[in-house]
């Protein structure tokens, strides 16, 4: 029998065809407007973290204890070479950047600003981000003494050029305010406008020339292959070098760790208010259909229908109502979101704001297969739902008073 | 054992608010094989005495006892596992389903009943045979005129192999051929397989044909005549 109520229910679903056909297009439109929005966040998101990462504070990162407090360059990683053979025998750890740093004022003809000074390793220049958004110059080579590589917000600001020359001043490791002449080798602009402006590039030995001490080492930053195992490695090398803190990004940055954190659930949310929109759409439509069919419900309560066998048709036509547009919309949001995760969504236009949050331009969509899992499930749930309130409000029908409907 | 029997019905509708008395206090005992035309003027009491007949609703007094089961002691559920299984209904708008063919919507009531399906199929077809619709067993409601679905209607009235038939207004939406070769039909079970029918009718064409006529006035029965 229950094979017979599927069919009937299948039928019915097409009785009116007009009518389902606008309702399985709806549910189309609504899966894929869900899913790809969904998948446009996620890509946005995680392009975002990946960028952040990227870009300045990577995946793990070694400091002295003290020195996250006032960046204070006294507070060097002791015995940095070691602990850096120690990195690099661990084959899950790759692109390591060996940094001293310094906080301090870069200062030119017409103006000062603050910002945080990156002495770098130009042998390890691969392994820096900041390479790829170059768009003047070369990272710190083409000049002998004192090179400098600006962003372009500091540039505006500080009315550099290439081959400018500007001033960083900044407090060595006696404590004493130092300053040094540096030369613009290069101009970058990266998608991110406050590390634009704050932010600059120098040799470590010229750095640490300055500072004071010609092995300074402040900061050991690396990348996983994996960046959510960040806590776990960080925990691990911190038993290894009990005297250095060893932050994960998460701890690092509480803000981008929240974005991760709460990714999905700004992707399920935008799922659940297209959902609840087409719950009412098929509520209101189904409700429409058992309108129309009343008197046929009475006769069929008449003749010896019992109510779990309506009760089991009107929620298989539900659910048949809603489950016939969602394989279409789950195909269409997965080519769509296939095909622009490899073209990419140019919002060129919009670079200006995008910049100003530190995001790029091009978005790249994606969404894990368990994403497309879980917004299955919902959608099944949704045409549950959906078919409840219906099938309910058939079991409040009379047979007696049914039938006398026209 | 009567096939219905009733006592003392009564039905009074709006019992809250303005008391409108369908029924009366009616007395009736139908045997089996009887072909019984319920009369009376609109408002007479005959949709309600069927439908309480047809166990559709629950009378304010009285009792019905079909085959000798008093309707009043089933439960809801059990109620409508006995319609399905005693009660045959012929509706006057036909009410077949119209997204089945008709040997479909004969079948379906077989099916609610759990026979096999190497058995309903041959019945559903040997029983649109019987009605005269041999060539129409793939046909939808749609694709069937007024007589036609009437008849599918009939066929699966009779599918349940029920006690009776209870019939509210079967020719009211027919023509005067469809209406002649429907009650030629019916008469022809009734004597031929001694299937009890009970209508409701208007129609003096029915009520010609009856060999029962029970007439209903104000809720009562103003007159019982048998015919032969």
């Amino acid at each position: 029998m229950i094979t017979k109520i599927l069919t009937l229910a299948w039928k019915n679903v097409w009785r009116n065809p007009t009518r389902s056909g606008v309702v399985v297009i709806a549910v189309v439109l609504g899966t894929w407007a869900g899913t790809f929005i969904s998948g446009f966040f996620n890509g946005m998101i995680q392009d975002y973290l990946d960028n952040q990462l990227e870009l300045s504070v990577g995946h793990v990162q070694i400091t002295h204890p003290r020195f996250v407090d006032l960046y204070d360059p006294k507070y060097q990683v002791e015995q940095a070479e070691a602990v850096v053979d120690t990195l690099q025998r661990d084959s899950s750890i790759r692109d390591l950047r060996v940094m001293s740093l310094a906080s301090g004022l870069a200062q030119s003809a017409v103006s000062s600003y603050g910002v945080t000074i990156h002495g770098i390793d130009t042998a390890q220049a691969e392994n820096y981000a900041i390479k790829q958004y170059l768009t003047e110059g070369t990272l710190l080579k083409g000049i002998t003494r004192n090179p400098v590589v600006v962003g372009q917000k500091l540039a505006d600001r500080l009315n550099l050029e290439l081959r400018s020359k500007m001033v960083l001043s900044f407090q060595d490791i006696n404590g004493e305010i130092t300053a040094g002449a540096f030369r613009v080798a290069g101009i970058y602009d990266s998608f991110d406008d406050r590390h634009d402006q704050s932010t600059v590039y120098v040799d470590k030995s010229d750095l640490n020339g300055l500072l004071g001490q010609p092995d300074l080492v402040h900061n050991i930053t690396f990348f996983l292959d994996d960046f959510t195992a960040a806590s776990s490695v960080a925990y691990r090398l911190g038993g290894q070098f009990p005297d250095l803190l060893v932050r994960s990004w998460y701890e690092i940055s509480p803000a981008l760790s929240y974005v991760f954190d709460t990714t999905d659930i700004s992707l399920y949310v935008v799922m659940v208010i297209i959902i609840i929109a087409l719950v009412f759409s098929i509520i209101n439509t189904m409700l429409m259909a058992i309108l129309e069919r009343t008197k046929e419900i009475g006769m069929l309560m008449a003749v010896g229908m019992n109510s779990r066998r309506i009760f089991s048709m009107i929620l298989s036509e539900t659910f048949f109502l809603t489950m016939a547009g969602m394989p279409a919309g789950m195909l269409l949001s997965w080519f769509t979101i296939t095909y622009f995760g490899r073209a990419g969504i140019n919002l060129t236009a919009f670079a200006e704001g995008l910049s100003a949050y530190g995001m790029s331009t091009v978005i790249y969509p994606e969404l894990s297969a368990v994403y497309y899992f879980n917004i299955t499930l919902m959608i099944g749930g949704m045409a549950i739902l959906s078919a409840l309130y219906p099938a309910w409000k058939t079991l409040q029908l009379e047979p007696v008073e049914a039938l006398r409907k026209i | 054992m009567a096939v219905i029997e009733t006592q003392n019905l009564t039905k009074i509708y709006n019992e809250d608010q303005v008391p409108v008395h369908a029924l009366n206090g009616v007395d009736l005992t139908i045997e089996k094989g009887e072909f019984t035309s319920i009369v009376g003027p609109s408002g007479s009491g005959k949709t309600t005495l069927l439908n309480l007949i047809g166990g559709l609703d629950t009378p304010t007094e009285g009792k019905v006892w079909i085959q000798g089961t008093d309707l009043a002691s089933l439960s809801e559920n059990e109620l409508i596992e006995f319609r399905l299984h005693h009660i045959g209904f012929v509706f006057q708008a036909y009410n077949l389903i119209p997204v089945l063919t008709a040997i479909e919507n004969v079948s379906f009531i077989m099916q609610m009943q759990g026979m096999a399906a190497s058995l309903y199929r041959d019945i559903s077809q040997n029983l649109l045979e019987e009605v005269g619709l041999a060539d129409k067993i793939d046909k939808r409601p749609s694709e069937l005129s007024g007589g036609q679905q009437q008849r599918v209607a009939v066929a699966r009235a009779l599918a349940s192999k029920p006690d009776f038939v209870l019939a509210d207004e079967p020719t009211a939406n027919l023509d005067s051929v469809s209406t002649a070769d429907l009650l030629d039909m019916m008469a022809e079970l009734n004597q031929n397989e001694g299937m009890t029918f009970v209508f409701s009718t208007h129609d003096q064409r029915v009520i010609d044909r009856a060999r029962r006529v029970i007439t209903l006035v104000d809720g009562k029965i103003a007159e019982d005549e048998r015919r032969e």
